[in-house]
């Protein structure tokens, strides 16, 4: 948007990190009021500019911090002078409205305040920034992994990268580099000769269900803590999640106690929640900064600041034209490209303001936010035309050529996160063979590369549902079994078996 | 008897032949209906099984905690041959001790004893060539994929196939893009449609081929839909099952329940068996609750057949605990020490193969090994180690263990 020629590198899909693996909330701030205010201000202004850019992105579902009875009552005081402090809009209103509100909350609840948090889709954020930038003529390469920053001196001069799909290497010379690695921060300012910028994994698990318990987001009042935010997103509601110091942030594993004890912590918010189908579990990494030159310390990821933090290595190491941006949130997304951009034409003497504040992406310029019957209504009127896919996630098979014409070789994972592929109650068990039928069809994928991606597809679902199988969905992985083993016998197609 | 799934009905045809009033009392129309037809017996322990007979001697001598190790292979010969009498109309062929090999619609060879004439003539152990046609209107067949992987397929020693794929365009709802599979089976029991569907597969095979179809063609006269299709288009022809719902299924489904209306049997559906009563290690009656109350159907004896996970017969809560859900018998999970669960998908996963566990008169058993009831028996997936999707062995088990139930209850009786 300031006129740079502009290249993206991702080291694997858009989304398979951390932006990807959250729980949806779109923070109003009322989170970090009492522990951490700046966050708490910039939670509040960029989601509001969130709300309006990317509108088609979000569901404006608002959102209430309730005092239940494991809750200390007397953090609700300090909770509301802490929003009045930040900037953090609220409203106290009577339990029992907030209970007429939403009937499966905790009767016991005895304060309840409004504010505006909203669920956000991060894959329709993430597709409407990416068609926005390449409108604004960037290029996106995904599946290119950086392997060396290319430096001469005290300069920086751009980037060596592999090309994962083409299995190639990639030389980029750019007049600046900004490294936004999140958790792999750290590898990237190594790479750049700039060591210390350490990037802690703070691992979270969350859990979606497959239904909205909750219609608004709900979180407890009281010390940010595990478990304590239920986010109705889609047709879904997700419960996170725990804060954990991982040893590595490619560490996706997903502990069997924190499941239960995301399933307790559910109870304390939905009474009955162990009996309400649990669909898919997942981790993700918050990239969480220490600067050891700035001399922080600390192991105890919950009570690092969730602040987006600069690292100029010009003033820091000597280093120009690069620049690390690291930290923050999914909600300060924004703040964190404008910070950092700044920074940059700061250095390179320019002065181009940023617009990203006020230019809706692609698909939002109605500014009207995504609802929950959205999608189904659109599936209404194209009926009798096109063929459904997915009838968990309602999609056309009309869109799943459209997408893999514009990004050939596609996995059904890429699949997924462009198009929610296999993310419903079924978890893959119909769409994922119609889904390799049509890809070989098409020719985009040869026999033997769409044996491999319908098994990959069926592992990499199997790994987020292993951990939660209970109830219904025990009841669904079975029947998914009988179709995929029994019916198809797909565990012996003539492929190596994923790892 | 407990459950309309094929167990169910097998035992309940058995017995209601042998004289008994029997009722049938199910929450639902039975998981036949998901079936895709054919008769397994023994597919893979863990390798591909050619003689499946032989193959249950070894598996029940390595794992004698397996349902075959009760109901005996000898109980699965005879149950068989019994079981393809009742169902004339589903024209069962198989190669006496040997399995066949089918495409699967993902075009593997599968293996399997028993298939309906409409699918057998795919038997791939001798190769051939094949045409896998698909129907554009029906998105659960992918004939390309099928085609290409048949290609590929490991075959025994000798036998090469050549196959490839092509589209035909015929529907029963033109201008429709997405046509259920039973919508097309339906429209293929009228004879214009079906003229119309020949007419679209004459000239697509070139002779010598055979052509693979989606298992839809018919369903109340499918027998008729097959006969004529081949005869009009002068060629070979097999179906290939697909994912559910299935129609070939559905047939097995409507026949057995036919077999079973017509020896006497009663069916309720729609109710919920929620428990027993009794007294003496004897079951006087089951507790059904349908809308409005909970009432006693005295019974002499039961068969349970309420299936595994994927039915509903067992359930595993949030906790890890295991529950038989009409008459909270005891469940036999994963023995201690092994992990429940394998994070790679396609391992054996012991968990699943929970169920109750049955004596060798097929009643289910307390922990010390003695019959829970002396007149309660079970069938079908709820009985423990087995994981039939993987060993493609669940018809068998089904049909040989209601089967052995039912001879037990008629000579106890």
């Amino acid at each position: 948007m300031r006129g740079y020629r502009t290249i993206l590198v991702e080291r694997v899909d858009l989304g398979q990190g951390t932006t990807g693996r959250f729980h949806g909330l779109l923070h109003s701030g009322g989170r970090y009021v009492v522990s951490d205010e700046r966050s708490a201000t910039e939670c509040a202004e960029e989601s509001a500019i969130v709300k309006r850019i990317a509108a088609e992105a979000v569901e404006d579902t608002g959102g209430l911090f309730v005092t239940t009875p494991a809750d200390d009552p007397g953090y609700a005081d300090r909770f509301l002078a802490g929003c009045l402090k930040t900037g953090v809009p609220v409203q106290e209103i009577p339990a029992a409205e907030a209970l007429r509100r939403e009937p499966r909350l905790n009767p016991g609840i005895s304060r309840a305040f409004e504010v505006q948090d909203g669920a956000v889709d991060a894959w329709k954020l993430l597709w409407g920034n990416a068609r926005s930038a390449e409108e604004h003529g960037a290029r996106i390469l995904s599946y290119h992994w950086v392997t060396e920053v290319i430096r001469e001196g005290d300069r920086v001069l751009g980037v060596m990268a592999r090309d994962n799909r083409a299995q190639e290497m990639v030389r980029i010379e750019a007049a600046f580099v900004i490294n936004a690695g999140g958790v792999w921060a750290g590898e990237i300012a190594d790479m750049a000769d700039c060591p210390g910028v350490t990037v802690v994994p703070g691992k979270g698990i969350m859990i979606a269900m497959n239904h909205r318990l909750v219609r608004t987001v709900v979180n407890r009042c009281e010390h940010p803590g595990d478990g304590d935010i239920l986010v109705p997103i889609r047709t879904v509601c997700v419960i996170g999640t725990t804060d954990v110091k991982a040893d590595s942030p490619d560490d996706y594993s997903i502990d069997r106690a924190e499941v239960q004890q995301m399933l307790d912590a559910g109870e304390v918010i939905v009474p009955g929640f162990r009996q309400a189908r649990a669909l898919h579990a997942w981790t993700g990494a918050r990239p969480l900064f220490k600067d050891e030159r700035a001399g922080e310390g600390g192991e105890d990821t919950r009570h690092m600041s969730r602040g987006l933090a600069l690292v100029d290595h010009l003033r820091r190491d000597g280093v120009s034209g690069f620049l690390t941006i690291t930290g923050g949130k999914l909600t300060t997304y924004r703040l964190m490209a404008e910070t950092v951009v700044d920074a940059m034409v700061e250095q390179m003497g320019d002065a181009r303001p940023c617009t990203t504040a006020d230019e809706p992406l692609p698909g939002s310029e109605d500014g009207r936010h995504y609802w929950l019957g959205s999608r189904l209504a659109a599936q209404e009127e194209a009926m009798a035309d096109d063929q459904l896919v997915c009838e968990c996630e309602l999609l056309p098979r009309r869109k799943l050529i459209e997408a893999a014409r514009r990004r050939p070789g596609m996995t059904l994972d890429d699949v997924r996160r462009a198009l929610r592929l296999g993310m419903g109650p079924c978890q893959g068990g119909f769409c994922t063979y119609r889904a390799t039928g049509i890809l070989h069809g098409l020719g985009d994928a040869e026999t033997e590369r769409a044996d491999e991606l319908l098994l990959t597809f069926l592992q990499h679902r199997w790994l987020g549902l292993e951990p939660i199988l209970y109830g219904d969905q025990m009841r669904q992985a079975c029947l998914d079994d009988w179709i995929f083993q029994g019916t198809l016998d797909v565990e012996h197609l003539p492929v190596a078996v994923p790892a | 008897m407990i459950g309309a799934g094929l167990a169910g009905l097998v035992a309940g045809v058995r017995l209601a032949e042998g004289g008994m009033r029997v009722t049938l009392v199910a929450k639902g129309v039975g998981s036949l209906n998901l079936s895709p037809g054919v008769i397994d017996v023994l597919g893979y322990a863990p390798g591909r099984v050619d003689a499946p007979r032989e193959a249950i001697g070894r598996l029940v001598a390595e794992r004698p905690d397996h349902p075959y190790a009760r109901i005996g292979a000898d109980a699965v010969e005879e149950a068989l041959a019994w079981f393809t009498g009742r169902v004339p109309q589903m024209r069962y062929r198989g190669d006496g001790p040997r399995n066949l090999l089918l495409p699967s619609a993902v075009g593997v060879p599968r293996p399997t004893a028993l298939a309906p004439a409409s699918m057998a003539g795919a038997d791939l152990r001798g190769g051939g060539r094949f045409v896998a046609v698909g129907l554009s209107g029906l998105k659960d067949f992918y004939p390309r994929l099928l085609a290409d992987n048949l290609t590929r397929a490991d075959l025994p020693e000798g036998a090469t196939v050549t196959a490839r794929h092509a589209e035909i365009s015929a529907s029963p709802r033109p201008g429709r893009a997405d046509v259920a599979g039973q919508v097309y089976a339906r429209a293929l029991d009228d004879p214009p449609f079906r003229a119309e569907f020949a007419a679209a597969l004459r000239g697509l095979a070139e002779p010598g081929e055979t052509i693979l179809l989606p298992a839809v063609l018919g369903t109340a006269r499918a027998g008729e839909v097959f006969d004529e299709l081949q005869e009009r288009v002068g060629l070979a022809i097999a179906e290939v099952p697909t994912v559910p719902p299935s129609v070939a299924g559905m047939r097995l489904n409507t026949e057995l329940a036919g077999a079973f209306a017509r020896a006497g049997g009663r069916v309720v559906l729609g109710v919920e068996a929620v428990g027993a009563t009794g007294a003496d290690g004897r079951i006087s009656g089951i507790l059904i609750r349908d809308a409005a109350r909970t009432r006693e159907l005295p019974a002499d004896a039961v068969v349970l057949a309420t299936g595994g996970f994927s039915a509903g017969g067992i359930e595993l809560d949030s906790h890890g605990a295991l529950r038989e859900v009409v008459l909270d018998l005891p469940v036999s999970g994963p023995p201690e020490g092994v992990p429940p669960l394998s994070e790679r998908h396609l391992d054996h996963q012991p968990l699943m193969a929970s169920g109750v566990a049955v004596d060798g008169m097929l009643r289910p058993v307390g922990p010390g090994g003695e019959p829970v009831w002396d007149n309660l028996y079970a069938a079908g997936t709820i009985v423990a180690g087995a994981e039939p999707w993987r060993e493609k062995s669940g018809e068998g088990i089904a049909i040989a263990g209601a089967y052995r139930a039912a001879g037990a209850i008629l000579e106890e009786t």
